[in-house]
């Protein structure tokens, strides 16, 4: 019962108070009317009465303000009426209101935007049930290389630490990286085929991570026996897109590698990883074949387990230590060197993505931002406090408490500070869409939601409360210090308290000029290293190039020969289309990562197992390098009569032989290379080649060796096309060259030359952009800052410039005051941003592998930068502290 | 001595209007009156003090009030004891008396 009658009390006081104000009014003055009447009934007149009924009661409303302070409810009555009190402060000052909330508006605004990106790799959850307990298991790759810990695991490996471990509960494997081809069958006739990612998996894949499929059922043990693993899972995009939902499609066959394969289920919608996701799933055939030695260094598999209940991470990764060291014992040359890495299957997901160290960055950098937009309203918090010295101090003589006045200066802020944050929000909606529509440069990205979710939401309170305890706290502190006795007095510029407000504010501002010049020095680095690898010349022509990726498969094409065959009938058809000047086939496209190969050069002294010469290896065509504009600079490229039977041949590049024969004449030197999966041989070098970046955004020349295709034939490789007008054109008259010779073969990826390489560079042009804009905003912002508080301080030196006026100081001379003061506070950042960006080049170094970036003229050109933008934002309000008219300043209080 | 009863003593001044209207319904200045009355003049209860406590029993539903005429025909806000103020009195009485005795034992103690 009490408790009701105190809910009734409490909704009653903030929702109702009118009445009860009313009626204690007047009770009071009921009681002072009683009391009237008891002094005038012992004697008093009535107006002595009346006085001395005053008196006792002490004042109505201090009594008054009693009772309503132990009211129920009094606390959010009176932190509603603060709101209520900071809305129309701020409604009065539209300028300074605008200013304020627009600022921290852009500040949130820009963190909003990034967080998106953060929440959208790092606190999505991937699909499955409690995806924490699942640990991915992969190979170290003992050599150094872009995230050399996710190397996938051998297949031997896979069934030996299947049966050895002791922490899994159950352990599934997965080959993620193979593609098919889909020939899809309308009524009318066979579509163009298409090549399709997909994954082999294991049976117990989908147990283990905990997903069940939408329609269907997953492999069962006996589909992965071959001869009966023609089963297959779709992707719920694939079902979508290429066979429009049709429920009825489980238990009907689809043709896939030129085989009818029967489709058993298909996968729901949010069964997607950060990353590539397969378009469907196959067994994963495990034979005596894929047991063998060279089965060992065939690495495909990533394994997915699950651990038992009470193990941890660090157990496993103990474990799997040990096995991979038995491993080496057991095959030490294959093995040795290479580890085992176990990670939770959310890390291993955003680690394979590699955007981590991207995502720090620019956090950092828009923290940065928001930090110096704090130190902006912050500053114009503190030159409005300043302002309102004397209402503070009559407020606290009428005994208001030092906490009552705090809390109210701190609703202020928290208003303007949500105020930003909303606004801020709005913004970050556009700036959202923004970047999610320049991030799609390649499919991994596209597929990321990237969208203004709850997280999002979250993190804009967040910041907003904390920007609101940042930029307040200095004020509010400095209101309840205040001395009541100076400020009352008509010399309300009495200078201590108005030191100690500039000493706060010319800190703030120099901190932010020192940031901003950190960022601007930070992006020009990155701006100058994106550039320089966007224009350094890559060794050969990419423009005018039509590209595609071809797979030879099993069924048709086990043979050497056969892919011989292949290779010899397209090429010269190829080269007879009309617009073609060249075509040839590469294993790797130039500038695209080829593979690499360990050799001895004769002659030279054998060098032990593990550290032998390695060069990238390329296997072409005869038209290769007149197709692809490499110069030949020495010797002759390959030609029809390099044939399995005659002399093997290979051509090197110029850092080859830079390297190893040095002024050496190399040609006719033999080289033996040793290819996997074939015997090594003795070639002889033919000819020496220009160089060719290994990769687009290498910077470094490696040794490069180059075989005749027809001596070493391969399954998978890449078409070139080289045409005088759009290569784009060519695309349609190279799948019908192709159809004619096999109409199930897949194209893959045909694109130009230049869009390839576009895409390898993925999203670093626009990543350095942003943070370019970022920067910029910086140096605006701290401009602001520094306009801002030279402004208010001429604004309070009126009467000392007016002074100084009238003594005889003439107008350059005022100037030039104002002016040494302004670029002494930014001479001092300056020089603070400086030191401070010294380290830049080598942390840059650390973060994006193989980036050297040293830039001397950055360091002399962005302080430069900063020193005119701070003169100008200093001059303005000198040259009108110079226009100060002596006598009505001298006049005016 | 005329001192008034302090924040600290809270309690003691809620037992005393609570008592006071055991016997009759009052308004706000006739429950002061009374006080003093029932004190022998010790406890002279301010304005400040009496109408605070008067809002917040009643909040917790110990007394309850109604408008009405006071003897001069004056309107006045009078108060009145519930059933649970009742209840609370009793606890209160009884839970003074036994502080009082521990303080009076502690204090005949060497």
């Amino acid at each position: 019962m009490p408790l009701f009658t105190k809910a009734r009390s409490f909704l009653r006081n903030i929702f109702s108070p009118h009445r009860g104000e009313a009626d204690l009014d007047r009770e009071v003055q009921s009681y002072l009317q009683l009391l009237t009447d008891e002094n005038i009934r012992a004697g008093m007149p009535p107006t002595e009465a009346q006085c001395a009924a005053r008196i006792e009661l002490g004042g109505t409303e201090q009594v008054k303000e009693q009772v309503r302070e132990q009211q129920i409810g009094n606390w959010l009555r009176s932190v509603l009426s603060d709101f209520r009190f900071g809305f129309r402060q701020l409604r009065k000052n539209p300028g300074f209101t605008a200013v304020a909330v627009l600022t921290l508006a852009l500040g949130i605004a820009v963190n909003a935007t990034m967080f998106s990106l953060v929440s959208a790799f790092m606190l999505r959850h991937p699909p499955g049930r409690d995806p924490k307990r699942v640990a991915v298991v992969t190979s170290i790759n003992p050599g150094n290389g872009f995230l050399p810990d996710a190397n996938p695991v051998s297949i031997p490996n896979f069934l030996a630490w299947r049966e050895a471990n002791q922490v899994f509960a159950d352990t599934a494997a997965a080959d993620q990286y193979r593609s098919v081809s889909l020939t899809p069958v309308s009524q009318s006739t066979a579509g163009q085929p298409q090549a399709i990612r997909s994954a082999a998996v294991s049976p117990n894949y989908f147990s283990v991570l905990g997903v069940s499929p939408e329609l269907g059922r997953t492999f069962n043990d006996e589909e992965i026996q071959p001869g009966r693993n023609r089963a297959v899972i779709l992707s719920h995009e694939l079902w979508e897109r290429q066979f429009a939902s049709d429920a009825s499609l489980i238990g009907r066959a689809i043709r896939l590698n030129r085989e009818n394969y029967t489709v058993i289920g298909v996968m729901p919608s949010r069964f997607h990883l950060t990353g590539f996701t397969p378009q469907l799933w196959t067994p994963l055939e495990v034979t005596a074949a894929t047991q063998t030695a060279n089965a060992r260094k065939d690495r495909s598999l990533l394994l997915f387990a699950r651990l038992k209940p009470g193990v941890t991470i660090e157990q496993a990764r103990a474990e799997f230590s040990a096995l991979a060291r038995r491993a080496e014992q057991d095959f030490p040359e294959i093995e040795k060197g290479w580890g085992a890495a176990v990670r939770t299957f959310p890390d291993f997901l955003l680690y394979n993505f590699g955007i981590r160290n991207g995502l720090a960055v620019v956090m950092t950098t828009v923290a940065f931002v928001l930090l110096i937009a704090c130190a902006n309203v912050a500053g114009l918090l503190l030159a409005r406090a300043a302002g309102r010295r004397k209402e503070l101090a009559i407020r606290l003589a009428l005994g208001a408490g030092g906490l009552r006045i705090i809390r109210q200066l701190l609703t202020e802020n928290l208003l303007i500070a949500f105020l930003g944050g909303a606004l801020g929000l709005l913004l970050a909606y556009w700036g959202i869409a923004f970047v999610r529509a320049n991030m799609n440069f390649n499919e991994a990205m596209s597929a990321v939601p990237l969208g203004l979710d709850s997280n999002v939401l979250l993190f804009a309170l967040a910041a907003s409360t904390l920007c609101a305890l940042l930029c307040g706290l200095a004020p509010a502190l400095n209101a309840s210090r205040t001395d009541v006795n100076n400020n009352l007095k008509e010399e309300g510029r009495s200078s201590s308290s108005s030191h100690s407000h500039s000493r706060l504010r010319t800190t703030m501002v120099t901190c932010q000029i020192a940031v901003a010049l950190f960022l601007l020095v930070g992006t020009g680095l990155l701006f100058r290293g994106i550039f320089m690898i966007e224009h350094q010349n890559l060794g050969f022509r990419a423009d005018h190039l039509l590209t595609a990726n071809v797979v030879l498969d099993d069924a048709r094409y086990k043979d050497a020969s056969q892919q011989s065959l292949f290779v010899r009938n397209l090429i010269p058809q190829l080269a007879q289309l009309p617009g073609v000047e060249a075509a040839s086939a590469t294993s790797d496209l130039p500038a695209a990562g080829p593979g690499t190969v360990t050799f001895r050069v004769q002659g030279q002294p054998e060098v032990p197992a593990n550290q032998q010469l390695t060069a990238s290896d390329n296997v072409v065509t005869t038209d290769f390098f007149r197709t692809a504009g490499i110069p030949l600079l020495r010797g002759r490229a390959f030609t029809e009569q390099d044939t399995p039977l005659a002399p093997r041949v290979i051509v090197v590049n110029q850092e080859f032989v830079n390297r190893h024969f040095h002024d050496q004449n190399p040609l006719g030197k033999q080289i033996q290379l040793n290819v996997s999966g074939t015997a090594s041989q003795w070639s002889e070098i033919v000819g020496v080649v220009g160089n060719v970046k290994t990769y687009s955004e290498g910077i470094i020349d490696d040794p490069q060796v180059y075989e005749p295709f027809l001596q070493r034939p391969i399954s998978s490789f890449s078409l070139m096309l080289r045409t005088g007008s759009d290569p784009s054109a060519l695309a349609s008259p190279l799948r019908t060259a192709v159809a004619q010779l096999d109409a199930e073969l897949p194209l893959a990826n045909v694109m130009s030359m230049s869009a390839l390489i576009d895409r390898q560079k993925g999203g670093n042009p626009f990543f350095v952009r942003v943070l370019a804009s970022f920067a910029f905003l910086a140096l605006i912002l701290a401009g602001i800052g520094i306009y801002g508080l030279i402004a208010y301080s001429v604004g309070q030196r009126t009467h000392e410039i007016a002074i100084r006026m009238a003594l005889g100081a003439k107008r350059p001379d005022v100037l030039r005051m104002i002016l040494r003061d302004g670029m002494k506070m930014t001479a001092i950042g300056a020089a603070v941003g400086l030191v401070l960006a010294l380290p830049l080049p080598s942390v840059f170094d650390a973060i994006f592998y193989g980036l050297h970036l040293r830039e001397p003229r950055l360091y002399f050109l962005v302080p430069m930068t900063i020193l005119v933008v701070a003169l100008l934002a200093t001059y303005i309000p000198a040259r009108r502290a110079s226009r100060v008219d002596p006598m009505s300043a001298l006049h005016q209080d | 001595m005329g001192s008034e009863p302090t924040t600290l003593l809270q309690g003691t001044l809620d037992l005393l209007i609570l008592k006071s209207l055991v016997a009759a319904e009052m308004h706000g200045l006739g429950i002061s009156r009374r006080i003093q009355l029932i004190t022998g003049g010790t406890f002279v209860v301010k304005p400040g003090s009496l109408f605070p406590a008067l809002h917040r029993m009643e909040e917790e539903g110990w007394i309850s009030s109604y408008w009405g005429d006071s003897e001069n025909n004056r309107r006045a806000k009078f108060y009145r004891l519930t059933n649970p103020g009742r209840k609370q009195l009793e606890a209160e009485t009884k839970r003074w008396g036994r502080i009082s005795l521990a303080i009076a034992q502690a204090l005949r103690a060497s």
